[in-house]
């Protein structure tokens, strides 16, 4: 596992961030980037597809944190699906889990978000 | 009504920052004025004047060029949280002391609001060190857990090394394999890391010092170190995964991630990583034993049902607790049916092979016996039964081991071979089945004929069960010289015998072995004789013929009658050389002859002509 790559589509007003790599500094300024850029644009819902990330660490998840408080100024939502057991635990004990959703599947996950 | 004003707060230690201003150009540096006010540690309302001593006269300076009248330091007990400036009154009155008791108030006010501020922030960052902290237990917890449930060593390691490098945040991790006779650190998982690049000797100083100390260590940029400038990478930290004295291997981990950048790894950091590695090496262990326990047994398993003999052991309590695949085929049985079953049940009607067990059960000896019917199969099924004391390795009894040898195959071969061929022939078969080709085959073979000479007018004149007697004695004593000589017994026809060498067997040798049979067995015959003339019987002459060539060997007959034999031209010319041998003679062909002649002595006889052969045969005479 080396280097970290995003994937971004749109799934109507929801946008759908495919990760891969290890969710760290780097990661989460990549993802912060694209969902910073993207409420701009007015924005309001993410979903990260976290199949490709199996490590993440607590840089990734305070970058996280905070992209959850960017959303929650414009009433937007954070979610995500295909998590590994590693990275739900993690996600779990930071307290991530209270300020955003964890779903199943992706179809789930596009009907939850919203 | 004041002209200005700001309320500066304390953020963090020396970190400080202005809350709210009105009118104030923050020129001032706050983090002078807190150290001069912390000195005092006074919550006193200061009026920023000559008279004023709290405060070192440049920044006094600075708060009269802003025009600061008056200060008050908001302190919380003895920590200062911030200060709340005013400036002049409108019209540059003076205060009132009914202003003063208001900015008293609205200071207390303040304090109060931000020593609740600070308490909320210190209870997140609290908060967030306790998650961190939870985090950590809970992969240690994890690990454990994988000690008793991951028995791969791969995936336990992956495992483990993603885990490392997720709680101490580091960019990314190896773990290095130290494998016996091999200088190289083998990378058995990385992460984040080229493994090409990860060649790395087990001699180096780093390693060298962890092994003896038995404790990791961590790298920081001025250590320079060959592994630092080997990895190209300043921070490290490396733990080994020790197991009691044994030092498996190490993890290696890279640069501590913040979100200012990268930063040195800590003792906090070591003493994490140096537990979450012990964890780590007695799992690896444990895999690595589960995979040798499991690599032997299926070694032991591939063995026993490899082999012919069934294998069945039983515990204390006589119950079957394992068989193998030849134990089931001999006993005609499925695995359901015999595994918790005691073995009474299992040999209810072999008597003799239950004693056999409670023998030595009971007495704690090996015990065999050999060639039994085994009438819990059926009744044809013959084995030998072999019984020994199960024992661990303290020596304590934990029940038997069975072992049952299906010799009815043998014992079919025994009885349809001893008619016709030696003991030690039957035993060479046995050894070796490739050598029993029964289905037919060409083969060269010495066939050898005898025949007594007027045996049919002689046994004319005698009472038939003295013809019969006669005959009885005559071949016993024959076959018991075929017999010694490793030949097969043909047939018998009339006074006739038929004999074989090199079927169903070969060796060098078979045609002096027929020649040294035929000569034994004219020898025999004068003893014979000698003991037919002392019971007043007629002495017996036999003439015997013996010829070497290609046969066809194997079963021939019909489905009910059946006979091992050989036929073709071979048999033929040998039955004709018997003919035209004289009595007490041996007459052999050219090929017998050309083989033994340096061997035996043979005279030349002119060439004879025998039914069938168009040309005259050359044939030679055993000279005594």
């Amino acid at each position: 596992m080396s280097d970290f790559n995003l994937e971004v589509r749109k799934e109507g007003e929801i946008v759908v961030i495919k990760t891969s790599g290890y969710l760290n500094n780097v990661g989460g300024e990549k993802i912060s980037e694209v969902c910073y850029k993207e409420i701009e644009d007015k924005s309001k819902f993410f979903l990260l597809d976290l199949e490709n990330t199996k490590v993440v660490n607590s840089i990734g998840v305070s970058i996280l944190i905070e992209i959850i408080e960017k959303l929650q100024d414009v009433d937007g939502k954070l979610g995500y699906y295909n998590l590994a057991p590693i990275v739900e635990k993690t996600f779990n004990i930071m307290g991530l889990t209270k300020y955003s959703s964890v779903f199943y599947s992706e179809n789930e996950a596009l009907e939850g978000i919203l | 009504m004041a002209s200005k004003g700001a309320i500066i707060v304390v953020k963090k230690e020396k970190d400080t920052h202005f809350l709210a201003t009105q009118g104030f150009s923050k020129e001032i540096n706050p983090s002078d004025l807190f150290k001069d006010l912390n000195k005092k540690k006074e919550q006193n309302l200061f009026y920023i004047n000559e008279k004023n001593t709290s405060i070192n006269n440049k920044i006094k300076e600075d708060l009269k060029k802003q025009k600061i009248k008056i200060l008050i330091p908001l302190f919380h007990k003895q920590d200062l949280l911030g200060v709340f400036c005013i400036g002049n009154k409108f019209m540059n009155q003076s205060f009132t002391d009914l202003d003063v008791k208001i900015m008293s108030i609205i200071s207390s006010h303040l304090t109060k609001a931000l020593y609740n501020h600070h308490l909320i922030k210190e209870l997140d960052s609290k908060k967030r060190e306790i998650s961190l902290k939870l985090l950590e237990l809970e992969t240690l917890f994890d690990i454990s857990v994988a000690i008793s449930s991951v028995l791969n060593v791969d995936e336990l390691s992956e495992d483990v090394l993603w885990r490392s490098v997720g709680i101490l945040n580091a960019s990314k991790g190896m773990l290095l394999i130290q494998k016996k006779d091999n200088l190289i650190l083998e990378p058995i998982s990385t992460f984040n890391w080229d493994e090409e690049k990860s060649l790395i000797s087990k001699k180096l100083k780093v390693f060298q010092e962890i092994k003896g100390n038995k404790k990791g260590l961590f790298l920081v940029e001025k250590d320079k170190t060959t592994l630092q400038k080997k990895l190209k990478e300043s921070n490290l930290i490396i733990t080994p995964l020790q197991v009691k004295n044994k030092t498996l291997g190490y993890m290696v981990l890279c640069n501590k991630e913040t979100r200012k950048g990268v930063e040195e790894f800590n003792s906090l950091d070591l003493d994490l990583l140096m537990a979450l590695s012990n964890q780590a090496a007695v799992a690896m262990e444990n895999a690595a034993l589960f995979k040798d326990i499991t690599k032997e047994k299926n070694f032991n398993e591939s063995i026993l049902s490899s082999i012919a003999t069934g294998v069945i052991t039983i515990n204390i309590l006589g119950e079957i607790d394992s068989i193998n695949s030849a134990g089931l085929k001999i006993l005609k049985k499925e695995k359901e049916d015999i595994i918790g079953n005691h073995y009474m049940y299992l040999f209810e009607k072999d008597e003799e092979i239950i004693e056999l067990i409670i023998k030595t059960e009971t007495k704690n000896e090996k015990n065999k016996i050999v060639n039994i019917p085994f009438l819990s199969v059926s009744e044809e099924t013959r084995i030998n039964f072999s019984t020994s004391p199960r024992v661990d390795k303290d020596k304590k009894i934990k029940g038997s081991v069975l072992a049952i040898e299906d010799i009815t195959d043998v014992s079919k071969i025994k009885k349809t071979f001893k008619r016709y061929v030696s003991k030690q022939v039957v035993e060479k078969l046995l050894e070796d089945d490739a050598k029993l080709n029964l289905g037919g085959e060409k083969r060269e073979v010495t066939v050898l004929f005898s025949d007594i000479r007027g045996f049919t007018s002689m046994s004319e004149k005698m009472e038939p069960e003295k013809v019969v007697s006669t005959l009885n004695s005559y071949f016993s004593l024959m076959i018991d010289i075929v017999f010694k000589n490793n030949g097969t017994l043909d047939k018998i026809i009339g006074d006739e015998l038929m004999i074989v060498f090199g079927a169903p067997t070969s060796s060098k040798d078979d045609t002096e072995r027929a020649v040294k049979t035929a000569i034994e067995m004219q020898d025999k015959i004068k003893t014979f004789n000698k003991q037919q003339i002392i019971e007043n019987e007629k002495p017996i002459k036999v003439g015997i013929g013996i010829n070497k060539g290609l046969v066809v060997s194997g079963n021939i007959g019909s489905k009910e009658l059946m006979d091992y034999t050989v036929i073709g031209d071979t048999v033929n010319l040998g039955a004709r050389l018997c003919s035209a041998a004289g009595p007490d003679e041996i007459i052999t062909s050219d090929s017998v002859w050309f083989e033994t002649k340096k061997t035996f002595n043979y005279k030349k006889l002119k060439p004879i002509k025998v039914k069938g052969k168009r040309s005259e045969v050359q044939v030679y005479k055993i000279q005594k």
